[in-house]
């Protein structure tokens, strides 16, 4: 299948800073694919974030090498406003998402729209359909200013699926959430990805990360350290050196092997290593 | 410190109430964990703790004084806060101003100030950061200078808002050690979180909040025994602990030693 992105030999290194952030890395994402990135803080994962939409270099100045191309354009040959209607990033604090010129949540939702020459007809009808999949309805009016750090995640994350990009990119996007709205935006983000949206997701719940992605990708210090599936990544030895920890279905696993216990596999989910559990009573 | 909270209510301006008749006492120096869906009222009723909210109703007393007896800069002195979103805390343009800051308005003496910033710098993992501007540190160091500033005071008491938001592996250790620390020099730490792991690997007793409603509240195991009550909270027990419930473990486990062992109990009772 089709590379949704093809990042070739790509370094970038932050003006006026003297390490590189992000240093040779080279992967592609299948159209499609449920891209997850994990690493510590500072990592690089968010500088990656914004170099996969184009903020780095054309916003967040520095030193680049090798190329990103996403959906077949080079990001350092476009612009950040033509790559938005391919490619669209939810930032990790969502204040920053904010246009900060609109007066209601609704104006808001309406505002990329709005840059997009999308006609009025239409966008409120996909205003309207966003305020009930991200479960705004009820604030439309609101100032956006004024509402509570979950409330401004989920207007966020709005803001960017009403353009429809066929890639999202979600940097630790569910922050501000309480663990079950947290779910309740995953569930959309897996409907979209079904729908055939690629999807690349920075997250630090390393269960969902297990349960939801084809693929992931590992960074330290800008470099990447580990690259495949889940299963592949999470049971590797190494990851715990990498400021990564694996799920705690995979140290279940491993405790259980450690004591002797015969098990078939190492789990990496919860219905696997529940059944498993079960399984050993018997 | 004896902190005690009898039949507290709080209606904002707006008419919206957040707490409807809280009633818990906290004392000594066992770490508590307040959990809960976001809107439950965690900050809420943290925030009435120094009094930077008022009760509508309902009482406080803090080692016996009425909370409403004294002004809240006084109340700052004996529990600090720690606020969820370090840009409502963090003002000034270095990080050593931020520590300076609230122990020189209580009066602290400056080499006393001097000799906390250098241990609660590298006890927060800033100490190569004292001269940074705040707005310059990543999201998680900027939670660790807010923690950082509140723990300069030396309070008797602590509140924690969410510091486990964002927080990777090491973010997660430093934390624990930070709550650790706290406990062995006599503080009493009062810590709102969403991470359930995080949660059961580091406090005995847990309070379930819901609706503005105090629902649970215990030692952490029975706590988290309470399956039914979580799920009405909508509050998911961590992996671990659902992998043993569903499994069918009768235990309460929090570690997989816990789910070994009762799993071996469980495989000889069924013989």
């Amino acid at each position: 299948m089709a590379s949704a992105i093809e990042v070739n030999d790509f370094s970038f290194r932050y003006q006026g800073d003297k390490r590189y952030a992000l240093k040779h890395l080279d992967f592609a994402i299948r159209q499609g694919e449920f891209f997850c990135v994990v690493g510590a803080n500072g990592s690089g994962k968010s500088t990656l974030c914004n170099a996969l939409v184009g903020l780095v270099p054309h916003y967040f100045t520095g030193k680049t090498r090798g190329e990103i191309v996403v959906d077949g354009t080079k990001v350092s040959e476009s612009t950040v406003a033509d790559l938005s209607s391919t490619i669209g990033l939810v930032f990790q604090n969502p204040f920053n998402q904010l246009s900060y010129t609109a007066g209601s949540v609704a104006e808001e939702l309406a505002y990329g729209l709005g840059n997009h020459g999308v006609e009025r007809s239409e966008m409120l009808e996909r205003v309207d359909t966003v305020a009930r999949l991200m479960r705004i309805e009820h604030i439309l009016h609101r100032n956006p200013l004024e509402l509570s750090g979950g409330q401004v995640q989920r207007v966020a994350l709005g803001s960017v699926f009403i353009l429809e990009p066929r890639i999202l990119v979600l940097d630790e996007c569910t922050t501000q959430l309480d663990p079950l709205g947290g779910e309740e935006i995953f569930d959309v983000v897996q409907r979209l990805n079904k729908d055939g949206v690629t999807i690349v997701m920075v997250d630090h719940d390393m269960e969902r990360v297990a349960r939801c992605a084809d693929t992931v990708m590992v960074l330290d210090q800008g470099e990447i350290v580990a690259l495949g599936t889940p299963r592949e990544v999470f049971t590797s030895p190494t990851l715990g050196e990498h400021g990564v920890s694996a799920p705690d279905y995979v140290s279940i696993s491993r405790a259980l092997v450690e004591d002797g216990w015969d098990i078939p596999n190492i789990e990496i989910t919860e219905e696997p290593t529940v059944a498993m559990v079960r399984g050993l009573l018997r | 410190m004896n902190i005690e909270i009898t039949e507290l209510e709080h209606v904002y301006p707006t008419g919206e109430r957040a707490l409807s008749g809280i009633g818990v006492t906290m004392a000594g120096t066992e770490p508590v964990a307040i959990i809960g869906q976001n809107g439950a009222g965690k900050t809420t009723l943290a925030k009435h703790l120094n009094g930077i909210l008022k009760p509508s109703g309902g009482r406080i007393t803090i080692d016996g004084v009425d909370i409403g007896d004294r002004a809240t800069c006084e109340w700052a002195k004996k529990i600090g806060y720690a606020f969820q979103n370090p840009a409502d805390q963090l003002f000034l343009d270095s990080v050593r101003k931020e520590f300076e800051f609230g122990p020189r308005q209580i009066g602290m003496p400056k080499e006393q100030i001097e000799e906390r910033v250098v241990r609660v710098a590298e006890l927060v993992g800033l100490q190569h950061k004292l001269d940074v501007h705040p707005f310059d540190l990543t999201p998680v160091e900027k939670r660790f200078c807010t923690i950082g500033a509140v723990v300069m005071m030396d309070p008797e008491a602590i509140v924690f808002d969410e510091p486990t938001c964002g927080q990777d592996l090491d973010g997660n250790r430093r934390l624990e050690r930070i709550i650790s620390e706290l406990r062995d020099s006599g503080k009493l730490c009062i810590t709102i979180s969403h991470d359930m792991k995080f949660v059961t690997a580091n406090f005995s007793r847990v309070i379930l909040m819901c609706r503005g409603q105090v629902l649970l509240d215990g030692p952490a195991r029975s706590v988290f025994a309470q399956t039914d009550i979580l799920k009405q909270s909508f509050v998911a027990p961590p992996p671990i602990t659902r992998v043993a419930q569903k499994a069918g473990l009768p235990d309460t486990v929090f570690g997989v030693d816990a789910l070994i062992t009762a799993l071996k109990q469980e495989r000889d009772r069924r013989g």
